[in-house]
């Protein structure tokens, strides 16, 4: 069973630039999905697609068996955006106060415990936590909604190490525990290994490689999923260059 | 992950919708400043109204009393009694309050005369800083994506801040009015002034809190398109002031047809001359040159019913179009009509803004 299912997926910005462009991919439930590539390869328009934020050019996309940005999807889906924006200028209760109030399922005693099991009081002002701080925080809140995905847009990016590694733990948890998705994007390849069952590949807004980060090594006869995604990348690379060199001289 | 356990999800996220009330506290709790300081000018100014307001109505009651029956309901205006009648201090008192005497208030510049022009600005200033905000500042600092990826979509999400934000600013405008209304009116019922000058028409009635309704869309429209508070501030004042001057000058007096006399102006201070000219013997309009030669023989500076008679023995007739003070509720009606419709399109097109283009 697939938590997202993308067919023919496309986002064009203004008239002639394409975000994303024919995407067809699956994103199987149950495990915590990497979509890995560089920057401008599609992945937070692929992501917002999935969310319902913005509605596609051309083709579909269903999350969890419902069409992105129907209630039902919306409801069923949990969303951390980069950089985990959040209402600064609220305490942490009335911010909490804020998406229960947003939320028709909304799990409140479980948000209060888990900030409570991070050491964040709940009087302090949201501004006033530290990065990994605000991140804990939005996931808190993205877990009490009960959802059975979990969308997360770069929540590396701006981490330390440590909150880092602590950050994904949480996510891995929480899957674990709740027996639901995440996707999460990243263009760090860097310790994959430990953070993701299961890696997509997106080079220039269409799927590079896709399989179970222990697979995708093993099948490539490399020694890690890093060099594969590498070697992938790199090839597309040439390919769009070679493409390039030809049109030009069309 | 069994079938019992995402079908008992599924139940819950077919469910209802987040009930509007729920959204309307996260309204609250976000514009609670913004609310609070409009509600506090509107409480200051209130207070001063309140105050002077019954000072003038104590200050009228006496005069009425003092005045002679025959006096009563004789427009002050022109009349002004003997100020060495018994009655005379009374009525100097009163008109203090006016900015026409001596006295604290008179001499403050700050008086009945003026209070109305100040008040006109209220609309402007409230509908800017609370209204440029209400969706601008969800769009600029990025946090609409998390706002509008909540189990509430962003569509109610935005009814749900701009519809309670409308009603309550409308509402207390309109009690702002209701409270300069009664502040004004002994000058209005002792002749003192009509109700159709703009700094009147536009802070009595309905009028003032139609335009602070339009203020607060139209800041709310120009925020969503612009995506940024500081800019849409300046964009709705723009237009605003656009707006306000066009209706002044060019838009209201076409409400309705006026009605058209000759012979002596329209008696009355309520009515609202709108047009004044002469036609020749031939009933077009008169040949400048030709009245002119008509009036050389006066002496500069004869008084204009001269000029008129001298005219009239030669068959010019003078005209003037107004609109009857018996009109004035019409007016504010029209023109609270159509402040509301256009208000009404700016909210509903905001909101359709975000849901077309959220990002």
């Amino acid at each position: 069973m697939d938590v997202i299912e993308a067919a023919a997926l496309g986002k064009r910005y203004g008239r002639k630039k394409w975000g994303l462009r024919d995407c067809t991919l699956s994103v199987p439930a149950g495990c915590v999905t990497g979509l890995v590539g560089p920057n401008g390869s599609g992945k937070t328009t692929l992501l917002s697609l999935a969310v319902g934020m913005i509605r596609p050019t051309a083709g579909t996309v269903r999350v969890a068996g419902e069409a992105a940005g129907s209630r039902a999807a919306r409801e069923l889906t949990a969303f951390v955006a980069q950089d985990a924006p959040l209402y600064r200028n609220l305490p942490v209760r009335d911010m909490l106060r804020v998406a229960r109030n947003l939320n028709a399922r909304w799990d409140h005693g479980r948000a209060v415990s888990r900030l409570d099991g991070l050491g964040i009081a709940l009087k302090q002002r949201v501004g006033a936590l530290s990065g990994g701080q605000q991140a804990q925080l939005a996931l808190t809140i993205a877990l009490a909604r009960r959802p059975e995905l979990l969308v997360l847009d770069e929540p590396l990016a701006a981490l330390d190490p440590l909150a880092r590694a602590d950050f994904m733990r949480s996510v891995r948890a929480a899957v674990a525990e709740d027996q639901i998705s995440a996707v999460f994007s990243t263009h760090v390849i860097a310790e994959l290994e430990q953070v993701a069952d299961h890696l997509i590949v997106l080079g220039r807004g269409a799927v590079l490689l896709s399989g179970t980060t222990a697979g995708l090594a093993a099948a490539h006869g490399e020694a890690s999923p890093e060099q594969v995604i590498l070697s992938a990348l790199r090839e597309n690379a040439r390919d769009h260059a070679r493409d390039h060199a030809q049109g030009a001289a069309r | 992950m069994t079938a019992a356990a995402v079908s008992g999800r599924r139940a819950g996220a077919a469910g209802r919708p987040v009930p509007w009330t729920r959204l309307g506290w996260v309204t609250w709790r976000q514009h609670r400043a913004a609310l609070g300081g409009a509600i506090a000018l509107l409480a200051v100014i209130a207070a001063y109204l309140a105050y002077l307001g019954r000072e003038i109505h104590r200050a009228y009651a006496a005069y009425y009393a003092c005045a002679p029956a025959s006096l009563r309901g004789v427009p002050l205006g022109g009349l002004l009694m003997n100020p060495f009648s018994s009655c005379g201090r009374y009525e100097r008192a009163f008109m203090s309050f006016y900015g026409t005497g001596q006295g604290p208030v008179g001499a403050s510049g700050i008086n009945a005369q003026t209070v109305p022009f100040l008040l006109l600005a209220v609309p402007v200033l409230v509908g800017a800083f609370v209204g440029a905000p209400a969706l601008a500042r969800e769009l600029e600092s990025g946090t609409f994506r998390f706002a509008w990826t909540q189990g509430a979509g962003r569509v109610r999400q935005a009814a749900a801040r701009l519809v309670p934000l409308a009603v309550v600013l409308t509402g207390a405008a309109y009690g702002l009015s209701a409270l300069f209304s009664w502040y004004i009116g002994p000058f209005v019922r002792a002749g003192v002034t009509g109700t159709f000058p703009m700094q009147l028409f536009g802070t009595m009635g309905t009028d003032f809190a139609a335009w602070t309704l339009f203020s607060f869309a139209l800041s709310a429209f120009a925020g969503v398109l612009l995506r940024r508070t500081v800019g849409a501030i300046a964009a709705s004042l723009l237009v605003l002031t656009v707006a306000d001057v066009a209706t002044l000058m060019a838009l209201r007096q076409h409400y309705l047809t006026p009605v058209a006399v000759t012979g002596g102006a329209p008696a009355g201070l309520g009515n609202w001359v709108v047009g004044n000219w002469f036609t020749s013997t031939s009933g077009g309009p008169a040949d400048q040159n030709a009245s002119a030669a008509i009036v050389r023989h006066l002496p500069p500076g004869a008084p204009a019913s001269q000029v008129v008679a001298d005219l009239a023995s030669h068959h010019y007739l003078q005209w003037w179009t107004y609109q009857p003070a018996s009109r004035w509720w019409d007016f504010q009606l029209i023109e609270s009509g159509w402040l509301l419709a256009a208000s009404l399109l700016l909210l509903a097109a905001s909101v359709l803004l975000v849901r077309r283009r959220p990002a």
